[in-house]
């Protein structure tokens, strides 16, 4: 991956923010709208030269270095307010171009360029998002809860994560939580993670060797109140003095060139700073250059005694929780790795899942056969046994009631090979490691075998293979009437087609973070008519359900609804390139 | 030399769709994706038909009319495209002096059969 491509798109990107931060697009005018599109074309040619001419040197304009912090309040409200539809748009066509590209047969060195174009894109719609989240803040948009939930499954989980972040580097993670730190406290958990990633996530991209530490103690309690204090110290390269004053400012980063040599909006920390601000706790930072940072916040917490939580409150531990869907599933388990085995029985268990873990292939057999089990979770890559194995000897067994229960592996890694195999053994779906919970639930809700609630969907899902899939089916006959034949128009009209389909499916994906469901709506809204062109009536049902479900502001099926478009989609695309193609011959 | 049409549509794909039929028909298309564009053109030069999607950012179908009928004082005949499910819309759209509308999934045929009808009248 070419850091000096990511540097200069990032420095594209800045340019692209000193123009947008002039003017208000409201007031937009002609001369205006040119100015910030001939910015974008600067911004797209870059990466097209990314592409298409391999050798060209990538000069960094460093003229306007620094002056990102400029002009500060007024850059940032302007680039925050208008950040959204126009920056995105263009940039989800980038990411979905670069994942076309990729598909087709490139040379080594054209496949690492975009690489480096994904590694960029995803690299900016990042900043954009927190940008957005920024923005959101400083609005007072944002929403707190406060719930009860367990403080130490919430440090282990973001260890946990943060774990994964570290791989392959010559990093130590610690974790110390002082005995007298409370189990179960009162607050919100999901600002709490977020915190911590923030502060955990920026020493792993400082650090080169060495150690993070995760610090937790109470610093005062009176009564049911606890001041719980957090440091996150590492041995990373430090910030200076006269930056530390600074740091907390948005768009500000430690030296002029970190973005440059991190990347990063340098918004993070005053995420932070700003959340731990409504929460009223407080931060400081201790750093010596090249000796390493140590970051402390305390924050205030009632304690919940253990006894009189609910398990209930307990499931809460997420702000997305939707547990209401799994209650009652019956999930096997097949997972060497304790700590992973029993991290997910406890998030399944949360969840409301009866989980069977800790088996072997006799045992899983013999559950199959006596129980009613609706999944199969299979780690593919179990030091003691194989998950392929396992599964073919499931998939072979003659009972039907054991042979038909869905199986999903998971794997750390996963090749072209794996998903042959896969394919050929049975396995019905995956969940590449490190996988988020959003990603386990809705990938259990896809595949489990009997899902009352959402059965419309479920038996689209259930149709056997060898029947094309209702949301995959597309008809070009009727589309090449309108264009009177002419393929050149019919090209044309796919060509868009699959631009609105990549632009919508970026769009959700940003819009579901922010759970904007207004924007859901309008884009599912626009997506309609390409889908009604090309007789995808199967998959336009999909999408008017979807667009229906925002208006009735249903966060989790507009969420479930999006998943099934995203995995059927490439079926659709797929049918609709070999018919055009034919199209093309004829 | 044909008649002209100002075709209003955000949706590139069906604009594109549109446009195509439309020169096929002898039509000058004149598109826009964009109501703030829209109102600049408009207020220069008035076409023979104008065809609009309802909705459509910065200047929506709706505000379209009233501009042309109140502010531009034109009777210049107005299509709406509008969605399934927006009758409430259509039913403004006919108040403020639209004279005709089409419901999507647009068949272009269909809409090159109103928008004659309308420029004949």
């Amino acid at each position: 991956m070419s850091i000096s491509n990511t540097k200069d798109l990032l420095g594209q990107l800045s340019q692209l923010e000193r123009t947008v931060s002039e003017f208000s697009f409201e007031e937009l005018n002609a001369a205006e709208a040119k100015e910030l599109k001939s910015s974008f074309n600067t911004f797209r040619s870059s990466l097209e030269r990314h592409i298409y001419a391999p050798k060209t040197d990538h000069v960094v304009s460093n003229k306007n270095e620094g002056s990102v912090t400029e002009n500060q309040d007024t850059s940032e409200k302007q680039f925050i307010a208008h950040v959204s539809h126009e920056i995105r748009t263009p940039l989800n066509s980038i990411i979905g171009y670069a994942n076309l590209l990729k598909e087709e047969k490139l040379t080594r060195g054209q496949h690492k360029k975009v690489d480096a174009i994904q590694f960029a894109s995803n690299t900016l719609l990042k900043l954009i998002n927190e940008v957005l989240e920024y923005s959101k803040l400083s609005s007072g948009n944002n929403n707190f809860e406060t719930v009860e939930f367990n403080l130490h499954s919430l440090l282990n989980d973001v260890m946990f994560l943060c774990e994964t972040l570290v791989m392959d580097r010559k990093i130590e993670l610690l974790i110390d939580i002082d005995e007298n730190v409370p189990k179960i406290i009162k607050g919100d958990p999901s600002k709490l993670s977020q915190i911590l990633l923030n502060l955990l996530g920026n020493s792993v991209k400082f650090v080169h060797q060495g150690f993070i530490k995760l610090e937790v103690f109470t610093k005062q309690r009176i009564n049911n109140e606890c001041l719980i204090e957090f440091s996150v110290a590492d041995t990373g390269i430090g910030i200076s003095k006269e930056k530390i004053k600074t740091i907390f400012k948005g768009y500000t980063q430690a030296e002029d060139d970190t973005s440059k040599k991190y990347g990063g909006t340098g918004l993070g920390l005053t995420i932070t700073k700003e959340i731990i601000g409504r929460l009223n706790g407080e931060i400081e930072i201790d750093s010596t250059i090249d000796s390493g940072t140590t970051v402390r916040f305390r924050m205030p917490y009632a304690i919940a005694s253990p006894t009189t939580v609910p398990s209930k409150s307990l499931k809460k531990v997420t702000k997305n929780d939707n547990s209401g869907l799994l209650v009652g599933t019956e999930i096997l388990v097949f997972e060497d790795n304790k700590m992973n085995e029993h991290l997910i029985v406890e998030q399944l268990t949360k969840w409301g899942c009866t989980v069977h873990a800790d088996v072997d292939l006799d045992k899983g057999l013999y559950l199959l056969s006596s129980r009613k089990i609706d999944l199969i979770l299979m780690d593919l890559k179990m030091p003691g046994q194989n998950g392929f194995e396992v599964s073919k000897a499931i998939r072979n067994h003659k009972n039907s009631n054991v042979n038909s229960v869905p199986i999903i592996a998971f794997s750390a890694d996963f090749t072209e090979q794996d998903s042959k195999d896969c394919k050929e053994i049975g396995i019905n779906d995956f969940l590449l490691k490190p996988y988020t919970l959003d990603d386990l639930m809705s990938t259990i809700v896809k595949n489990k075998k009997l899902n009352t609630e959402h059965q419309d969907f479920a038996s689209i899902l259930q149709k056997p293979m060898i029947e094309p899939k209702e949301t995959t089916v597309i008809d070009l006959n009727h589309l090449m009437k309108d264009c009177f034949g002419e393929i050149d128009m019919l090209n044309e009209l796919v060509k868009l087609f699959k631009l609105n389909a990549i632009e919508f499916i970026g769009n959700v994906k940003i819009h579901l973070k922010t759970e904007n469901l207004k924007e859901i709506a309008l884009s599912a809204h626009k997506l309609k008519a390409g889908f009604a062109m090309i007789k995808a009536d199967g998959m336009r049902k999909l999408i008017v359900e979807l667009e229906s479900s925002c208006k009735t502001n249903q966060f989790e099926t507009v969420k479930e609804l999006y998943e099934l478009f995203l995995n059927d989609y490439p079926l659709l695309e797929e049918n609709l390139n070999s018919e055009l193609e034919i199209m093309n011959k004829k | 030399m044909g008649k002209s049409v100002l075709l209003a549509d955000d949706d590139q794909l069906l604009a594109s769709l549109l446009n195509f039929r439309l020169k096929k028909g002898g039509y000058v298309v004149h598109h826009s994706a964009n109501g703030k564009e829209v109102k600049e053109y408009l207020k220069n030069k008035m076409p023979d038909i104008i065809v609009s999607d309802i909705m459509m950012p910065y200047c929506s179908g709706i505000e379209l009319i009233d501009y042309v009928r109140n502010e531009l004082k034109s009777k210049t005949p107005i299509i709406i495209i509008s969605s399934a499910g927006n009758e409430q819309n259509v039913l403004t759209a006919f108040e403020l002096g639209a004279n005709d509308f089409i419901t999507k999934p647009v068949s272009p045929t269909e809409l090159l059969v109103r928008i004659a009808r309308e420029i004949s009248k």
